[in-house]
């Protein structure tokens, strides 16, 4: 590897450490703004029946009265050596929190994002070869469909067809392999849309190409020609457009995790977030933060892989040798 | 949890099914209700589902036992000293017999011998004083509050012998004992109480006493509660104290409403807690067994604001008494389920009196109670006095799901006798910040509290030893705090409930407190295979003698 990579690397991870500790004190400004924290309001639950007096005693006994910089300061420091701390919700380690709650996400995510791929490709693939009369238009309305379905309204309908008429799975199960089934199909369909509309747009593109028209002339079939011209050079805006998702994957499959009753990463930052449970706020916004710039990164270096006139980036001694007059951008899409 | 339900039965029907309605999906399709109504005999064992809106925050013991969530969870896996029944009646449970000095400031409870935590430690004399000294002072530096409703007055408790425990008071207490049956007071172990705050919190390190243990747990998802299989010292009045019949209970949180609901219509779960209360007629018609339970404790109404205007002129507050069709919100927002309130407590509270009279819907004496107050209907059929228009604020309780249907529909009857109602709603977090009793813009707040005893109102009303000061009036009401002393030094029921009766009265003339209805915070709707379960004095619903008949396979 060139010492040119390595400092862009190094420039990088720079970048990714200050954009963590910058969400981390965002998340904290935010939420100090907001009124109510949730030891005070378990405190003021009627059912306690704490007077005012005794509440401001408590509050003052835990240190919730100090100054907002003393708080952040102590919080800030115990985060860059690794300590998340207590949740002020439920009292219990932050990172117990987290961990509880990730593999299902983690599933979750990963069965939603097959789902979307697949849907996509198929989608895509059916855009160019589907004769017109077969319904290729239709299928191209698909991505502009499944977009305007809210994945909450796709949940329900699951729920109740596959749920309660069919009996597939039990709502109160949904970490079952069916109900997961069912929830990334809900969470995939959306997200599939995006991948979809890209990729029709980059592969309309592609295939009014002279070199799309020379390997038709020379006999190539659909098939063929999709898999071994379009898709490559197609798939460049498509890996951004990845990029972006799976960050939404983590953190917005909160709906279908609530429609589904999952109890995921998603179900914690409601959680936190109607309570305004700080501690697990920052944990879960910084490690949101670290699995955007993570994946980004991945993106970055599988450009160069997908069109290699990419690896110029970064070393200016190599040259382009492609034909094309060694333009260094790649197809955007339409 | 998963491993001891019904494995799915997968065929090829099914999924062929499923593949040709796919297409299908599209459409709304209405829940299938597969209820059996010739479902088999009761027997041992049998495992249920509830399915619970939420389990609350916390697991600390002290922070959370009270809570309308997890007091279902505490209430399996604790025991408490005495048992309080639904009409308020105080009975033997770990506490078999007790003594009260002639002042109510000694007691002495003699403890049921042999019972023991689940951890292995004795519930014996020096367990309860460590329960008795963290309900009243918490540790308040580590997060674990204390019990809000736990005597104030509380001085200290020593272990006499391993089954006698005294416990002293600085002031006459007569509540204490119905106190110990609040959901509050339950008894856990001393190493649990021992432990440091982040333990507490987990719910599997802690150990009770009660007739279930907990198997597993997963924050904001489910708690599964097993069968003690040693347990026999139950309460003798649910009429049974052996090891509970029901091998395990699932609480499993499911927020969404219709989808708790759906899930017991269909099968899959055996109660869903908190239903909406229009759904229920629907659902008696279906043949599913319906509780609404009242806990002891506050109706459903107001605490008006004394020092804020309209209401610091009693014939306002009198009008407003007046001006509320409560058996409208019965038929209207609620099923006959609900009764009508009858004094601002609770008809089930020993003590209340019936004093339906001056609750009772008079529109006429109203209008002429605004009249003589100066208030005069101008345009638009509002009322003004010195160009201000009569308004009233409403902040819609979010502890209670229909308060703000409540609050809609008394805006419109109120609207007819010129007042101008505003209704807000918030969210639990920014209503705790912005709406206080007594709190400077707020003049009426609307209450949903819960006690054992009586005894304890008073106090609460206004503001000497540590009160709430409901209405504002500080020291300035001399009959208010004269019924008040007197019923805090009363050492015997006799004296104090013609006390009560007189304080029922007066705050309602007054018109401090406006009652809407009595409240039924937990609404229970339960397969009808499920039999025998107990409700206790807070309305928490105890399956410890519930039976399960065995649904034809």
């Amino acid at each position: 590897m060139s010492t040119a990579y390595l400092s862009c690397a190094a420039k990088r991870l720079g970048q990714a450490v200050v954009v963590i500790v910058l969400a981390y004190l965002l998340t904290f400004v935010v939420v100090s703004i907001l009124p109510g924290d949730p030891i005070t309001s378990v405190l003021h639950d009627p059912q306690n029946g704490f007077t005012e007096a005794q509440i401001t005693e408590i509050i003052a006994a835990q240190g919730l009265d100090k100054p907002i910089l003393v708080q952040l300061w102590a919080a800030l420091t115990h985060f860059l050596v690794g300590d998340l701390g207590l949740s002020m919700r439920s009292s219990r380690p932050v990172a117990t929190l987290i961990a509880e709650v990730l593999p299902s996400t983690l599933v979750l995510a990963s069965a939603g994002f097959l789902v979307a791929l697949l849907l996509a490709s198929t989608i895509a693939f059916g855009s160019q070869f589907v004769p017109r009369r077969f319904g290729q238009g239709v299928l191209r309305a698909f991505p502009s469909l499944f977009l305007s379905v809210p994945s909450f309204v796709i949940g329900l309908v699951l729920i109740h067809a596959f749920g309660f008429q069919l009996g597939l799975f039990r709502v109160i199960e949904p970490d079952s392999a069916w109900a997961t089934f069912f929830a990334s199909i809900a969470l995939g369909i959306p997200i599939s849309a995006r991948i979809a509309e890209v990729l029709i747009a980059n592969l309309d593109h592609e295939a009014r190409q002279e070199y799309a028209a020379v390997a038709r002339s020379r006999g190539l079939g659909p098939v063929q020609l999709f898999a071994r011209h379009l898709l490559k050079p197609s798939s460049l805006p498509v890996v951004t457009v990845i990029a972006l998702t799976i960050g939404e994957l983590l953190g917005g499959s909160l709906i279908t995790e609530t429609v589904f009753g999952r109890t995921g990463i998603g179900s914690l930052v409601q959680r936190s977030a109607s309570t305004h449970d700080l501690p697990v706020l920052q944990a879960v916004v910084s490690l949101a933060a670290v699995v955007f710039v993570l994946v980004n990164l991945v993106a970055d270096l599988v450009y160069p892989l997908l069109d290699p006139r990419m690896k110029l980036i970064g070393s200016p001694t190599r040259r382009p040798t492609s034909a094309d007059d060694g333009a260094p951008t790649p197809a955007v899409s339409g | 949890m998963t491993e001891d339900l019904p494995p799915l039965r997968l065929s090829r029907r099914r999924l062929t099914l499923a593949a040709a309605l796919s297409p299908l999906a599209a459409l709304p399709l209405p829940v299938l209700a597969a209820t059996d109504p010739s479902a088999g005999v009761a027997h041992d064992g049998g495992d249920i589902v509830f399915l619970i809106d939420s389990l609350g925050s916390t697991w600390i013991p002290n922070n959370s036992a009270i809570s309308s969530f997890q007091g279902h969870v505490w209430g399996h896996v604790t025991d408490k000293l005495v048992y309080v029944d639904a009409d308020g009646k105080v009975s033997p449970w770990i506490a078999e017999t007790w003594e009260q000095s002639g002042d109510a400031t000694q007691f002495t409870l003699h403890l049921k011998g042999g019972v023991t935590f689940s951890d292995g430690t004795p519930l014996d004399a020096s367990a309860v004083v460590a329960n008795l000294d963290i309900w009243y002072a918490g540790r308040v530096k580590e997060g674990i509050n204390p019990i809000g409703l736990f005597p104030k007055t509380y001085d200290h408790a020593e272990a006499v012998d391993a089954t006698r425990v005294k416990v002293f008071f600085k002031a006459p207490t007569l509540g204490f004992i119905p106190t110990l049956g609040y959901h509050g007071s339950i008894l856990v172990s001393p190493k649990t109480i021992a432990s440091p705050t982040a333990q507490q919190a987990d719910l599997a390190k802690t150990s009770g006493s009660g007739p279930f243990l907990v198997a597993s747990w997963k924050e904001g998802d489910f708690v599964k509660l097993v069968k003690r299989k040693d347990y026999n010292w139950g309460p003798k009045a649910v009429g049974h104290t052996g090891p509970a019949h029901l091998d395990s209970i699932t609480y499993k949180i499911v927020s969404e409403p219709s989808l708790r609901v759906s899930s017991v219509q269909s099968g899959q779960a055996d109660i869903a807690y908190n239903a909406s209360p229009q759904e229920l007629k629907s659902l008696k018609d279906a043949g599913f067994s319906i509780r609404t339970p009242r806990y002891l404790g506050f109706v459903n109404g107001w605490a008006l604001n004394t020092g804020l205007a309209p209401f610091n002129d009693v014939k306002v507050r009198q009008a407003l008494q007046a001006g509320i069709d409560r058996q409208e919100i019965i038929d209207t927002v609620y099923t006959p389920d609900w009764k009508l309130a009858t004094s601002f407590i609770q008809s089930n509270v020993p003590g209340a009196t019936d004093h339906s009279g001056l609750l009772a819907y008079n529109p006429r004496r109203a209008e002429a109670l605004l009249d003589q107050a100066g208030w005069t209907k101008g345009r638009g059929g509002i009322r003004t006095k010195d160009g201000k228009p009569l308004l009233l604020t409403l902040y819609s309780n979010p502890y209670l799901a229909t308060s703000k249907s409540v609050d809609e529909l008394i805006a419109q009857q109120l609207g007819r006798l010129g007042w101008k109602v505003d209704i807000r709603a918030y969210d639990v977090v920014t209503y705790d910040q912005k709406v206080r009793v007594g709190g400077p813009a707020v003049q009426a707040y609307e209450v949903t509290r819960s006690f054992i005893d009586a005894g304890t109102v008073a106090s609460i009303l206004t503001n000497a030893n540590n009160g709430e000061n409901w209405f504002a009036l500080g020291e300035s009401d001399k009959t208010l705090n004269e019924l008040r002393d007197k019923i805090a030094a009363a050492g015997s029921v006799e004296v104090r409930n013609p006390l009560l009766d007189a304080l029922q009265t007066y705050v309602l003339e007054q018109g401090y407190f406006i009652p809407r209805t009595q409240i039924v915070q937990r609404i229970y709707v339960q397969s009808p295979g499920l039999k025998g379960e107990t409700y206790n004095g807070v309305a928490y619903a105890s399956y410890y003698t519930a039976t399960k008949s065995k649904s034809p396979a």
